[in-house]
């Protein structure tokens, strides 16, 4: 317990001192993960929209297909991006592996699903009167769409909070996609593992209380948009 | 003489249930019908396609002349002369205000223009001074009364109500049906869906029953 509270102590220390290894790591996570957080909101949002307002045939599967997706492994989308950008992939050329561009890639799939999914179940609750109404009062169909965004914005914004959650969270991608690079790709999280397996608890510990105060931000930040 | 609305031969089915098959309906302008028949005789689904909310499943609708085609452009066109108003209806989150102009707003009429209009239709309705409030934070008559606020405020051709005096309160039942009887005089034709068969001789207006997706007019004959 000792070795704990002593660690704690220490991580808090870090904090405080604003240690410089702390500050890139906070800032390339915050940066990446914002990053595809805005990539993810731009496919998301109109994706979730779309299936939403909609009716096609395969909608149900196209639905599971989401579904599934927000569940995917972050290493598998690690692999499955970093067999794009590796030097023998189809994107080998434009030379993005181990940057922060290609871990806004892959966070980018990892939070669109959540993004997709999110916004589609907040069409879904939305009040079923609002498109109508818009209709009859002379909107037209895009009008109609944008009132009903507008009712429906806290779900929507929620649901970009929960993709940016994801992706400030998540190892795998960070880790296969931007090598964990000192002040160019290290990660909260990559840092985490790293410091950790080299016997550096305290300085994991420092990044770990980072991490899960950005986190409680984002969820408090989420419980006051919910109670509205 | 005006006729606004010819249904020919419309049917509207949901799955191989026939809701509603007309074979020829005519509605003139500036009059007031009710529409009246049991739950489940097609009222809704007939408002609804009267609003060009729906198309029916087959069926030609013309109005004031024109064929209503199934193109977007053509109801658009079509849904700007009418407006439909709903037992309960949806306010937009934000002011009275803001509601009662949004359909101005999505003509396109500014907002210096809209102000006026807008205070003249929460006049009517009673509900003068009442345009910064809440709209979400209204009492239930008065939600009614804001939202046939906003839809007197586009001074649609036909005014189209579902079971708008239901569920409210006295006084609001009264000031409603006092705006209602009075828009034909001012050249807007109003069908409404009641349950209460004093309405037709309290508003002055026609009856159109439905009975089982058939629609036969006038029930009673026209007293005009």
């Amino acid at each position: 317990m000792d070795f704990l509270i002593s660690s704690f102590v220490a991580a808090l220390r870090l904090i405080g001192d604003l240690s410089p290894d702390v500050l890139d790591a906070v800032g390339t996570s915050l940066a990446v993960s914002a990053g595809a957080t805005v990539f993810a909101a731009l496919f998301g949002i109109p994706l979730g929209l779309l299936v939403g307002l909609s009716e096609f045939p395969l909608k149900r599967m196209v639905v599971t297909v989401l579904n599934t997706l927000m569940a995917a492994p972050t290493v598998v989308v690690g692999l499955l991006v970093y067999g794009f950008l590796s030097r023998q992939g189809p994107l080998g050329v434009l030379g993005l592996l181990f940057t922060p561009t290609a871990i806004v890639i892959g966070g980018t799939l990892l939070a669109a699903p959540i993004v997709a999914n999110y916004s589609l179940a907040s069409v879904r609750g939305a009040d079923q009167r609002i498109v109508p109404t818009a209709l009859t009062l002379g909107a037209g169909r895009f009008l109609a769409v944008g009132s009903l965004i507008g009712e429906i914005r806290f779900g929507i914004l929620a649901a970009v909070i929960a993709g940016f959650g994801r992706v400030v969270s998540e190892v795998g991608v960070a880790m296969m996609l931007g090598g964990n690079i000192r002040g160019y790709t290290r990660t909260m999280t990559t840092a985490i593992a790293l410091e950790t397996s080299k016997g550096e608890f305290a300085f994991g510990m420092a990044l770990g209380t980072v991490l899960m105060t950005v986190a409680l931000l984002v969820n408090l930040f989420l419980g006051l948009l919910q109670r509205k | 003489m005006k006729i606004l609305y010819r249904l020919h031969s419309v049917r509207k089915c949901y799955g191989s249930n026939v809701v509603l098959a007309i074979e020829d309906l005519t509605i003139v302008g500036s009059r007031l019908y009710t529409l009246i028949g049991a739950n489940g005789a097609g009222k809704s689904t007939l408002l609804h396609i009267l609003a060009f909310l729906s198309l029916p499943n087959s069926g030609e609708i013309f109005y004031a002349g024109r064929r209503v085609g199934r193109d977007h452009g053509s109801m658009k066109e079509c849904r700007r002369k009418v407006t439909l108003l709903h037992q309960s209806p949806y306010l937009f989150g934000g002011t009275v205000y803001d509601n009662v102009a949004f359909g101005l707003k999505a003509r396109g009429i500014p907002a210096e223009e809209r102000e006026p209009i807008v205070e003249q239709a929460l006049d009517t309705v009673g509900l003068r001074g009442f345009g910064g409030r809440k709209a979400r934070e209204l009492s239930g008559g008065e939600t009614q009364r804001v939202a046939m606020a906003r839809a007197l405020s586009l001074k649609p051709e036909v005014l189209l109500l579902d079971e708008p005096l239901a569920n409210i309160d006295r006084e609001t039942t009264g000031v409603l049906e006092t705006v209602i009887a009075s828009l034909p005089s001012q050249g807007t034709t109003v069908i409404m869906t009641t349950h209460n068969p004093e309405h037709p001789d309290r508003l002055n207006g026609e009856s159109i029953l439905l009975e089982g997706g058939k629609a036969t007019l006038p029930h009673p004959p026209a007293r005009r």
